[in-house]
């Protein structure tokens, strides 16, 4: 430990001085890092949408193999048949209109929603940034808009929005930390039917979002929604939220799977930079390093000086990469939204000291091997060799 | 009493096949607080015995004894804290860290005693006055010349108050005034201080200085002139 304290100082000022050097090798771990981070951030957005959690209870009835909004169409009436389930508890039918049915960072959702009860309901959890609920209810036409939509429109209370051919009126705009409503306006459900089929559709809804009482009967009771409508002339297939949101966005989490191999790749960039700049760094230190073991410094003291500066190289890069995607990625507000179901890309301090600690970690463990070699190398030798 | 003892001293590098022999079968006594330079032409071996007698490197064969410690039965760690208590070096290129003040250069072997900070900056501060750089604390090593920045390199090796320093051709290369200057400095250490000082020099004027010479030749000790003392030699001419 001792060896470690009294290494602190000259590791520091080694830092310090060779400004151009040190500046040069921490701006390209902070760019990896950063990469890394924000690769980190879709993986953790993805997991946190598609991963299921012991109290899930919520489950979507989708029309059977359908995949789209515009094409998954049920009647309003199986309302009641879905109600009458044993396990469940409440059952909101929900109209999705998407302005692209692709994925992109810039889709705008509808829902249509019954005018009472779920509103009210749902933004427990969230909070009003502007407007009220009351204008909601008042205007046929009104929407209340998800944060991350409304900032990237530039929406406000009071704003006319006007998108996927459905004309609306911004009644509020709330916060949320669920990724499916930060991209969302909520519409009246009686407006949306109307408006984007154009009349005579009325009665027609996309899907619908059940509550189970036992969340751990959540498959049997999606099981027996589907069997329940198996012979009808629209049959549905029933599942979990998270695994209707993976089914939904599979095109791009295969995509974000793959982007994680960029992560990687990139803490092995990271790993490179500084095996490269520390064995530079011992190469042109050698004199330096004889000069400190003839004062009687050990070859401990000029292995801890080694892994040291690398940690620090690692620490002060991962932190800058690190905080920046943090930042970028909350000023940003993205989210991957496709077939009328987002996967945000949200900041993450978990991820952020992640890719600090990687940064720091890769950076003592790449500073090993030219430690080693400062440590081994014989006084005289070293003022040969330099 | 000897300071230094060396018995039946070797040093053997080996270039391929062929053994070259530095030392051969060195003997020799240094007496404490005596100046002793080593003369003698190069590959002579001088440097070698001054790295054997600092413990910055191994001998071959023999023993070396330097205030009644044998430093051959001391480990690569235990040498080092020895080194960094008993012995102050000064080398020919005066070695400084090039990233570090003049002040931080003279503090680096008291980063490893137990001192308060207190205590370590008025040593750092001694040293740099003795040396007569009060004035250069803050001087990076390329702000100083070259005679400054040995006697930077003096301030560093008397920092810790060593028993023996060992200095490799101090003067080397500095033009004549600063070697005069330094080798006053050197003088006045062994004289007032009582240090035991082992220089190696090719100048015989500089050799001179000290209070006893040392001939090597091919590895070996020749005909060492005697001395009445080996104190050192406070010649006015040298001053100059």
């Amino acid at each position: 430990m001792n060896a470690l304290l009294r290494s602190v100082p000259i590791t520091w000022k080694n830092l310090s001085r060779r400004t151009l050097r040190t500046v040069l090798t921490v701006a390209g771990i902070a760019v990896a890092t950063f990469l890394f981070s924000f690769v980190e951030s879709m993986r953790d957005g993805v997991r946190r949408a598609t991963e299921a959690g012991a109290a899930e209870t919520r489950l979507v009835v989708y029309r059977k193999n359908r995949f789209c909004p515009f094409t998954s169409k049920l009647p309003q009436s199986y309302e009641r048949t879905i109600r009458d389930v044993p396990g469940v508890k409440s059952a909101v039918p929900v109209k999705i209109v998407v302005n692209n049915c692709r994925a992109s960072l810039d889709v705008v959702t509808f829902r249509g929603v019954p005018d009472e009860g779920f509103m009210e309901d749902h933004l427990q959890g969230a909070s009003l940034r502007s407007g009220s609920l009351a204008d909601w209810k008042s205007r046929s036409d009104a929407v209340i808009v998800g944060s991350a939509l409304a900032d990237r429109r530039r929406l406000r209370a009071g704003d006319r929005f006007d998108a996927a051919g459905v004309r609306t009126l911004v009644a509020g705009i709330f916060d949320s930390d669920d990724a499916q409503d930060q991209n969302v306006a909520y519409a009246h459900l009686g407006f949306l039917q109307e408006t984007a089929e154009r009349g005579g559709t009325g009665g027609i809804v996309t899907q619908f979002n059940v509550e189970v009482t036992d969340p751990s009967k959540l498959e049997d009771v999606a099981a027996a929604i589907d069997e329940r409508l198996a012979h009808d002339q629209f049959p549905t297939t029933t599942r979990p939220e998270s695994a209707f949101v993976a089914r939904a966005a599979r095109d791009v989490i295969a995509l974000v799977s793959f982007a994680g191999i960029v992560g990687w790749a990139s803490l092995a960039a990271v790993f490179a930079l500084i095996a490269n700049a520390i064995a530079l760094a011992v190469r042109d230190r050698v004199r330096d390093h004889a000069i400190l073991q003839t004062l009687g410094w050990t070859g401990m003291d000029i292995a801890w000086m080694v892994v040291l500066e690398a940690g620090m190289l690692g620490a002060a890069g991962g932190a800058i990469g690190a905080v920046a995607a943090y930042a970028a990625i909350g000023f940003a507000k993205l989210n991957f939204t496709m077939e009328g179901v987002s996967i945000g890309v949200t900041s993450s301090a978990s991820v952020t000291a992640i890719g600090i600690l990687l940064a720091t970690a890769l950076g003592a463990v790449a500073g090993l091997a030219p430690a080693w070699t400062a440590s081994r190398r014989e006084i005289v030798q070293g003022f040969r060799t330099a | 009493m000897s300071a230094i003892e060396c018995r039946n001293l070797r040093k053997d590098y080996v270039r391929g096949e062929e053994v070259i022999q530095t030392l051969q079968d060195v003997d020799i006594d240094i007496e404490a607080g005596s100046f002793v330079a080593l003369m003698g032409p190069s590959g002579s071996g001088k440097t070698t015995l001054l790295n054997l007698l600092a413990g910055i490197d191994r001998p071959t064969g023999g023993t070396i004894e330097i205030g009644g410690q044998d430093i051959g039965d001391l480990n690569r760690n235990g040498l080092a804290a020895w080194r960094s208590t008993h012995v102050g070096y000064i080398f020919q290129l005066y070695n400084l860290v090039p990233v570090l003040t003049a002040y931080e250069n003279v503090e680096l072997p008291l980063l490893l005693h137990r001192i308060t900070a207190a205590e370590r900056h008025e040593r750092v501060a001694d040293a740099l006055s003795l040396v007569g750089l009060a004035d250069r604390h803050e001087h990076y090593p390329r702000q100083l010349s070259g005679g400054q920045e040995q006697r930077v390199a003096i301030a560093r090796a008397i920092v810790t108050r060593p028993t023996l320093i060992l200095a490799d051709e101090p003067t080397g290369d500095l033009d004549r005034a600063s070697a005069a200057n330094v080798m006053d400095l050197l003088v006045r250490l062994n004289r007032e201080f009582g240090q035991t000082i082992v220089m190696v020099t090719h100048d015989p004027s500089t050799a001179a200085r000290a209070g006893r010479t040392v001939h090597l030749d091919k590895g070996k000790i020749v005909d060492e002139p005697e001395h009445a003392h080996g104190h050192a030699h406070d010649h006015g001419e040298h001053r100059k």
